[in-house]
Parts: C-alpha cells; structure tokens; sequence
C-alpha cells in the first residue's frame, strides 16, 4: 500500500559540499553506489534533519529523474543508509 | 455602511496551501503534477487530510477515502505524514516572516499572520505587495522551488485571510476599502471565515443572504437580533476592516483522544491504550509548565452512546501515573460489555506549575525528582524510553498523529518521531 519500497542498507555516496550555496543546497549527494548500480542525483527534493533521541540524522530526499530516494546520513556515526525507493515513471 | 477603517492595509496572512500534500511533492519529485495526498495511517480506508492541488482538480479533497480517490483517479497516490518534513518547512516559513516583523503569529502549521503595524521605517517605502512578492520568491528559494504560498493583505486579520484565499494557488491579493465592497459582491456567505451553516441559517432567518446585506445591516441589529451577543459587534467591525482577532486564547484544557484502532470492550485492551494516552497528557501538562486539578474521561460507544465522567480534585497533579491512576477511576465506570470506539481524556482546571517551588513534604517533592528525571532521559534517548509498565502494549498499538490547529505542541511531538 506504501508506495515506497523500504530497503534500509548502507550504501557508498558522493557529496558535495558548496562553499557558496543557500543554505537548502550547502550540501548535495550527487551520486550514490547500490547494489552495484551507480545512481546519479539529478533532482534535490528537500534535506531535513531528524532526531533520534539526541543523534541528529539528516534526511536527504533525492531524485535520479525517474525514481524517488530517501538517504539517511547519521552525523554521528558517519554512516549513509538507503532508507526507501519509490518507483516513478518513464516519460512516453 | 460607513465606519469602513480607511487605513493602509499592514496585516499579511501567508497560507502554505495544501502544506503537507505540497511538501511531499517537494521532497518526492516523482510526484509533481500528479493527483496525490497524505494520510495519517495508511490503510484501505484511511482518509485524505491534505490533498495536492492536482487531486483536488479531480475533486478529492481533505476526507476523501483513499477508496474513493482511486476510483476517482486509479493512479492516485497516498503517503503518510513525516512530522520532520513538515517541521522543517514550518521553521523556515517562520524564519522568513520573522526577517520582516517581530509581531508574527502562526495560527497553525501551514499558516501565520505578519503584522506590519509599527514597521513603517523598515519597510522603507515599499509597498506590502512588494513585500508579499518578494516573500514568494524566498519560500521557493529557501524552502524549495515546488512550494506555492498564498498571501493575502488586509487591515485586519479576517480581511488578509479572506485576501489569501481569493485566488488559490499562488495568489497575492489586497483587500482595503477601495476594493472592500467589490469583493464582498463576489462572494457568497460562507466564503467568509466563521460563516458555516449554521451561521449562514442564523443571517439568512433576518434576510441576510450575501456578504453585501451582512455589510449593510446595522450594528444594532447583528448585536441585538442576528448574534445576540457581542458576536453582532465583532463581526459589525471585522467586516469593516476593524481588527477584533487579536488576542491570546487561554489554555483551557489539556489532553490526547483516540479512535480505537480494534474496537472492543476487554480492558485488558483498552487500559494499556489509555495509559498511553495518560502518558501523552502529562507529558503536554510538564511541556506547558502547569498543574491541573480536575480530569475527564469520555468515550463514544458502538451502541451510539456517550460515556463522559469528569472529577475535580482539591490538590494539583502533573506526572503521568496521577493522571492515568485518576482517568483509570472514571474509565472503569463505564457500562460493563460496552464496546469503545473512541477514548479521550483531558487534564482541566489549570494551574501554573509549582515545580520551582521548594515543597515541605519529602515524599511530594520526591516524585517531582522522578519526574524530571524520566522526562530528562525521555528526552535524551526518544519520547516513551521510559513509560509506565501498563502503557507497553498501548504503545503498541497507538501511532502519533500530526496535531492540525495551534502549534503548541509541535516541538512535543518531534521528540516523540
């Protein structure tokens, strides 16, 4: 019923870090590695922090165009877990 | 239909409309421009309580089943709230009306009052249009580029919230009194805000049918006749441009109420549920900082009845086993064999807590300790770490929903995520 698919794994991701950026984009996953499969970000829907208990995760919501990603970055443990994937649509 | 206040308009009301069903869209690309909406639980028949503008251009709207979506609309797409998403919006929406006044009040999640009175040298000559424009372009920049916001302006509050609701989406709109009368002609009663049909009944019985006749009729008549109250006055002034909105309600009551999620008679399903709802209400008493003296407890039955029982106290109470051990009392009152469908309990008879005060009974002041040190530790590791042994099976069972009205709880409730 979820149309999000959960898959809750660590994966490998390349960040960049914009010196001169608003504060929304100062910090933009740009590709991921999962399950053998580069994903490259091409849409930055939103980043939000949330906590658990004290530890600060930041929620990144990502886009390759086509597919919906939520990233989790614990700021605490240094880790990137792939939290879900919702499946959109091939144009045409 | 003189009296009209003639002053420049310098109140904004800004509406992030469709918030949450707009923020999804925002952090789920997939889903821009399609029939979408969001829902507390997801289940077969779990209802819309934001719907995209898309949805509601296909006509589901806030308390459409997801049923009835999808045989409107088979693609239709339903998410659950995420309190941190809509938080984050609601910060940086405060962020950015707090950049132009001080005095701004958020009348919910998704929407707040700026009011410009006193800001005449900050605002250099510009015009609140400008103003309002500007802060469009910043909640796209700040907030993101999918978020759409109304603003309306007026001289007083109803007015700037009727101005923001004239052109839905992404409108801006000035209601003064050059324009006042043009836009009452457009509209029908219920389109103002407090106008629902009971009201609409009350105005048409004294042959008040449009915004227009309601703006004609004489103060006397609306105070005397139609409200019977200083209600007639209020709205005598509100229509006018007269600001009346503007106070600080009172807290009153303070408490949690659930839809039982199996609905049963047994206790042994029911008392853990209400002790989580106990948990809920204290917690809120401490977030607030008060006491109360006196508790009820209600409950609709499937046999259509109400169940309600309240009792005040002579001595205060704040911590979440007071509160349960009190409801518990009323609740096992109820009729033996009836099946519950909905609980509610809520702490009254409010005072300002007594915590910093020095206390002369040891075993009072010992609990006080326990208190805060289970709210310290709720607090540091996640809300319900540390709960009443009864709660266990209630937390279970019972989901934190996204509080709709005042913000006050807000804060409480992301602890809680």
């Amino acid at each position: 019923m979820d149309p999000a698919s959960l898959v809750n794994e660590r994966v490998d991701v390349v960040l960049i870090h914009y010196a001169n950026a608003s504060e929304r984009l100062l910090c933009v996953p740009y590709k991921m590695k999962f399950r053998n499969q580069e994903v490259i970000f091409t849409v930055f829907g939103m980043r939000h922090p949330t906590s658990k208990g004290k530890r600060m995760v930041h929620v990144f919501e990502m886009s390759d165009g086509v597919n919906d990603y939520r990233l989790e970055y614990d700021a605490e443990r240094l880790t990137w877990v792939l939290v879900s994937v919702m499946e959109g649509h091939y144009g045409g | 239909m003189d009296d009209i206040n003639k002053e420049e308009p310098m109140v904004m009301h800004i509406d992030l409309n469709s918030a949450f069903a707009t923020t999804e869209q925002q952090a789920h690309p997939s889903l821009r421009g399609k029939p979408m909406g969001v829902t507390n639980r997801l289940s077969r028949e779990c209802c819309v309580i934001a719907a995209s503008y898309e949805a509601k251009a296909l006509g589901i709207k806030v308390g459409t089943r997801l049923s009835e979506a999808r045989a409107i609309c088979p693609d239709f797409v339903m998410l659950e709230t995420d309190a941190p998403k809509y938080h984050v919006v609601y910060q940086k929406l405060v962020a950015i009306m707090k950049s132009y006044s001080p005095n701004i009040k958020m009348k919910s999640i998704d929407e707040g009052i700026i009011d410009f009175h006193g800001m005449e040298p900050v605002l250099n000559g510009r015009t609140l249009t400008d103003i309002g424009y500007e802060i469009k372009q910043r909640v796209k920049d700040e907030i993101g580029d999918w978020m759409r916001i109304n603003i309306g302006i007026g001289t007083n509050r109803f007015l700037a919230k009727q101005a923001a609701g004239w052109h839905k989406p992404d409108g801006l709109d000035v209601i003064d009194h050059r324009n006042m009368k043009a836009y009452y002609k457009e509209m029908k009663l219920t389109d103002l805000n407090g106008i629902a049909d009971r009201n609409e009944a009350r105005l048409n019985s004294y042959n008040i049918f449009s915004p227009m006749q309601f703006l004609a009729a004489k103060e006397y008549n609306l105070k005397k006749q139609v409200f019977r109250s200083i209600n007639g006055t209020y709205w005598y002034r509100r229509l006018r441009g007269w600001e009346v909105d503007e106070y600080d309600t009172k807290l009153g009551m303070v408490g949690r109420q659930w839809v039982v999620k199996d609905p049963t008679h047994t206790s042994e399903y029911l008392l853990p549920c209400l002790a989580f709802l106990c948990e809920t209400a204290g917690v809120k008493l401490r977030f607030r900082n008060v006491e109360a003296r006196g508790i009820c407890v209600w409950a609709t039955l499937q046999n259509g009845e109400l169940f309600r029982l309240k009792r005040m106290y002579k001595t205060t109470f704040f911590t979440n086993q007071e509160v349960y051990r009190r409801a518990m009392e009323l609740f096992n009152q109820r009729p033996s064999g009836a099946v519950v469908t909905t609980i509610g309990v809520y702490c009254y008879g409010l005072e300002s807590s007594k915590a910093s005060q020095l206390s002369m009974f040891e075993d009072i002041a010992k609990v006080g300790d326990i208190t805060k040190a289970m709210d310290e530790i709720n607090e540091f590791y996640g809300k319900m770490t540390l709960h009443m042994a009864t709660t266990l099976e209630g937390k279970k069972i019972i989901k934190q929903k996204i509080p709709f009205g005042g913000t006050e709880y807000f804060e409480l409730l992301l602890k809680s995520t």
